[in-house]
């Protein structure tokens, strides 16, 4: 074994014997882990919204619970088609979802509502466009006949956001004391709230009233209270004889088609997914920026200890600083990368069964984000990038300290430039393109930070070339200065020298040492 | 020139800035000898060992090691204790003997079954597998003389080997300097204290502020003086002074080193000493290191 090897080689083996290190290693994993069950635990314990409703008018509150069912069946419509194309999750739904699932998925969302609405007996199917109608025809009576019989346990299985897991309706009971025995109710915390429909409401004379112990959690009303009204709304339609047609387009917004406009000058329509896309180089970047700060200072931290223990002379005797150094770098990348790719295997294992583990599909594709090629290749080269820019100058200022406290004595300055990144984390992900975006990049020290941010961008090959010949001939100064400081850092001892002097060593010819007492001795 | 010296410097001199930190240094070694570098702290001992190890460059001069032009060439024959030493924590004992070793160029079996032979034979079997930071002060000495040791090198450079240690600890890296020597191979130590060389070197260098002062056998530094009496006594040594034909004191309290003018007669100088203390011992010698230095040194430094 080369003697640069041996040297990486026992860097390794005794930084993996740390405490540390495995607590790298498990860290990041189980912090992953609570990210995902936690929320989902908690789901599973918060309890939906307890309400009852005194209806006055008779019909209102009828007319409410049909809208209600309308939304909840396109829900379950949306998700089968949304899950038409993942076999495993599709044959977890129900019969009647199974089958239409294909078909549904053909289906323009405005189409699965018409379709809800008639198979929710809220509408008649002569409604339904040509291609709704299409799929009422084959699948209507099953799905009509599940979703009629369905009970609430069944579908909560689903995991699809129906309006009952968060608000739960309780019959009010008959007679004019009602809303007496419902307070009492809301009181003792039995209820979280209840609602008196007024008896005309279509009149606008009169108030509804909505009656809870809590105030600030508006959820609940906010919901009903906009469902009562677009029912409210369609019968003074009705009694003034306006076209709902007509009452609809003059209700109609002005609405923007969200496109992307991909790197071939073709149109993408977006969707969550793509959004995702967006954001999820920040957290790449997130990981990044830990893992090259993490490990280069593990470098640091390993000469300072190595000076400290004052082994270095002994090593010197056998081999040359730059082997040294070298060996050092290779060594602790090596940890570093170990500790890296269990993290991206934590991560891709995480994403992928845990949320099957617990019972749930995943309805985000992280895991697919966690094996896209782009994303884990340029997170890796741009560690291995970043490493070796930061290890060669961190390694470079270890070299002079003594002792530990000398070390973090010189961490604020580097931090100083390390904080940059974090900060322009959020705006380059929002814009990746941008002229903030376009300007770091071809600033070294905030290259691998910077382009893994643009990554959703993503950046013109012509920039990839451009920014990494600069941060690679960044990297080759960095390295050759970081072996000057340190081939005469390694032998000081006493007080650690001042920038301006450590500049001099940089410029200073090889072989030639710093004017100091100490050393000429 | 003998070419087949252990080591050879030639006219050496390495400057660090405005400091001449060592000017014109020439000194050879004969192989199989045990060599002394003398002189006081800051004299340019650790930079004249530290150029033989090829951790410096000299500005100029030649140095061959083992007949070797190039230095760095048989690095891996040489072994070398730095002043500045120690060993990493928490690694364990054998581990790291192996380690040294192997950076030397020794297979990993070999350095592995070495290490642990070496801590058995030199009395800590028991440590073989315990970290090093769980060593005594001792121990660790050891340890790290060992490491120097491990490859069988040709030439032992040790730098400063006995300071911080105590009488038995001593007494141990005495040993291991002399058993180098017995197998017939070359040991370089530095040490700012005389009496430790002139205990067990052949040959020594006396380097002060940069230059060599004198160098050759030790019998032919000290032969290069005039004779000595060194007394062991009781009493006020202010005495010593006083006496007729004194020329200089070298007291210690209960031992003295006293030389005489020419002329003087020494068994006189008996007779009037018994007078005035209680003389245990008196004997007629070469100068000690320690006189020659300050003699060649015109009374500077020590």
């Amino acid at each position: 074994m080369s003697r640069v090897l041996l040297v990486a080689h026992r860097d390794y083996v005794q930084n993996v014997r740390t405490k540390g290190f495995w607590f790298g290693i498990f860290f990041f994993p189980v912090l992953l882990s609570a990210f995902i069950v936690v929320p989902r635990l908690l789901e599973g314990t918060k309890s939906a919204r307890r309400y009852a409703v005194v209806d006055e008018s008779g019909w209102l509150l009828d007319a409410i619970n049909r809208r209600i069912s309308v939304e909840d069946l396109r829900l379950a419509l949306d998700a089968a088609a949304e899950r038409a194309g993942a076999p495993e999750r599709v044959d977890a739904m129900p019969g009647p979802l199974r089958g239409a699932a294909a078909d549904l998925s053909a289906l323009p969302s405005a189409d699965r509502l018409a379709l809800a609405a008639v198979l929710a007996d809220a509408s008649h199917a002569d409604v339904l466009p040509a291609s709704a109608r299409a799929v009422y025809d084959a699948h209507g009576s099953a799905l009509g006949t599940w979703w009629s019989t369905a009970s609430q346990a069944s579908l909560r299985v689903l995991d699809v956001p129906f309006s009952f897991t968060r608000y739960l309706q309780l019959p009010a009971p008959p007679g004019p004391d009602a809303a007496e025995v419902l307070g009492q109710r809301v009181a003792s915390d039995d209820l979280f709230a209840y609602f008196v429909l007024h008896e005309d409401p279509v009149a606008g004379t009169g108030m509804s009233r909505y009656v809870s112990k809590n105030l600030t959690d508006e959820d609940l009303r906010e919901w009903f209270g906009s469902l009562a009204t677009s029912e409210v709304r369609e019968r003074r339609l009705e009694r003034e004889r306006i076209d709902p047609d007509i009452a609809r387009w003059i209700q109609t917004p002005i609405r923007f088609d969200v496109r992307k406009l991909s790197a071939g000058g073709a149109e993408e329509s977006i969707g969550e997914r793509d959004m995702l896309r967006q954001w999820a180089p920040v957290v790449f970047v997130y990981l990044l920026w830990i893992s090259v700060w993490s490990v280069s200072q593990m470098l640091m931290m390993n000469t300072v200890e190595e000076k400290s223990s004052r082994v270095i002379e002994v090593l010197l005797s056998s081999i040359s600083p730059v082997q040294l150094l070298a060996g050092k770098i290779i060594g602790i990348a090596a940890t570093g990368l170990t500790m890296v790719l269990s993290w991206l295997l934590a991560f891709f294992l995480a994403t992928k069964y845990l949320p099957g583990l617990l019972g749930a599909s995943p309805d985000l594709p992280l895991s697919t984000l966690a094996s896209d090629p782009l994303l884990i290749g340029s997170f890796l080269a741009y560690f291995l990038l970043g490493y070796l820019f930061y290890a060669a100058i961190l390694v470079g200022l270890g070299s002079v300290c003594n002792t530990v406290s000398d070390a973090q004595n010189m961490m604020p300055a580097v931090m100083l430039v390390l904080i940059v990144p974090l900060l322009t984390m959020v705006p380059i992900g929002r814009d990746p393109n941008g002229a903030l975006a376009r300007l770091l990049s071809y600033v070294p020290p905030f290259t691998p930070f910077v382009m893994m941010n643009r990554a959703a961008g993503p950046p013109t090959l012509f920039e990839y070339v451009l920014t990494t010949g600069l941060l690679v001939a960044s990297i080759v100064i960095a390295l050759w200065a970081g072996a000057k400081v340190f081939r005469i850092g390694v032998l000081l001892t006493g007080k650690p020298p001042k920038l301006k002097e450590i500049l001099r060593w940089i410029r200073a010819p090889v072989g030639m040492v710093p004017v100091r007492k100490e050393a000429a001795q | 020139m003998d070419m087949s010296a252990a080591l050879v410097l030639d006219g050496v001199t390495k400057r660090f800035g405005d400091v001449l930190a060592v000017d014109d240094v020439s000194v050879e070694v004969p192989r199989g000898t045990i060599y002394g570098f003398l002189g006081p702290n800051g004299a340019g001992k650790t930079t004249t060992i530290r150029m033989v190890m090829s951790i410096f460059y000299p500005d100029a001069g030649r140095i061959r090691v083992l007949g070797n032009g190039n230095p760095e060439a048989v690095k891996d024959r040489l072994g070398y204790l730095p002043e500045e030493r120690g060993l990493y924590k928490k690694m364990r004992a054998s581990e790291i003997l192996a380690y040294f070793g192997r950076l030397k160029g020794m297979p990993a079996g070999e350095a592995r079954s070495r290490a642990r032979r070496m801590l058995g034979e030199f009395g800590l079997g028991d440590w073989v597998d315990k970290k090093n930071e769980t060593l005594s002060k001792g121990m660790s000495q050891k340890v790290q003389i060992l490491g120097t040791m491990i490859h069988d090198p040709e030439l032992v450079i040790l730098d400063e080997p006995f300071s911080g240690l105590d009488p038995v600890n001593v007494e141990l890296v005495r040993n291991l300097i002399l058993d180098v020597k017995r197998q017939g191979r070359t040991v370089i130590f530095s040490t700012h204290v005389m009496e430790q060389a002139e205990m067990i070197c052949d040959g020594i260098v006396l380097i002060n502020e940069g230059r060599k002062v004198l160098d050759g056998t030790l019998r032919e530094v000290r032969q290069s003086g005039e004779q000595a009496i060194v007394i062991d006594y009781d009493g006020d040594g202010g005495e010593l002074w006083r006496l007729p034909g004194v020329t200089r004191v070298n007291d210690a309290g209960k031992t003295a080193e006293l030389f005489l003018a020419e002329g003087a007669d020494p068994q006189q100088l008996l007779r009037l000493m018994v007078d005035r203390l209680e003389i245990r011992r008196f004997d007629m010698r070469e100068p000690s290191l320690h006189e020659v230095f300050v003699r060649a040194v015109g009374g500077r430094g020590t």
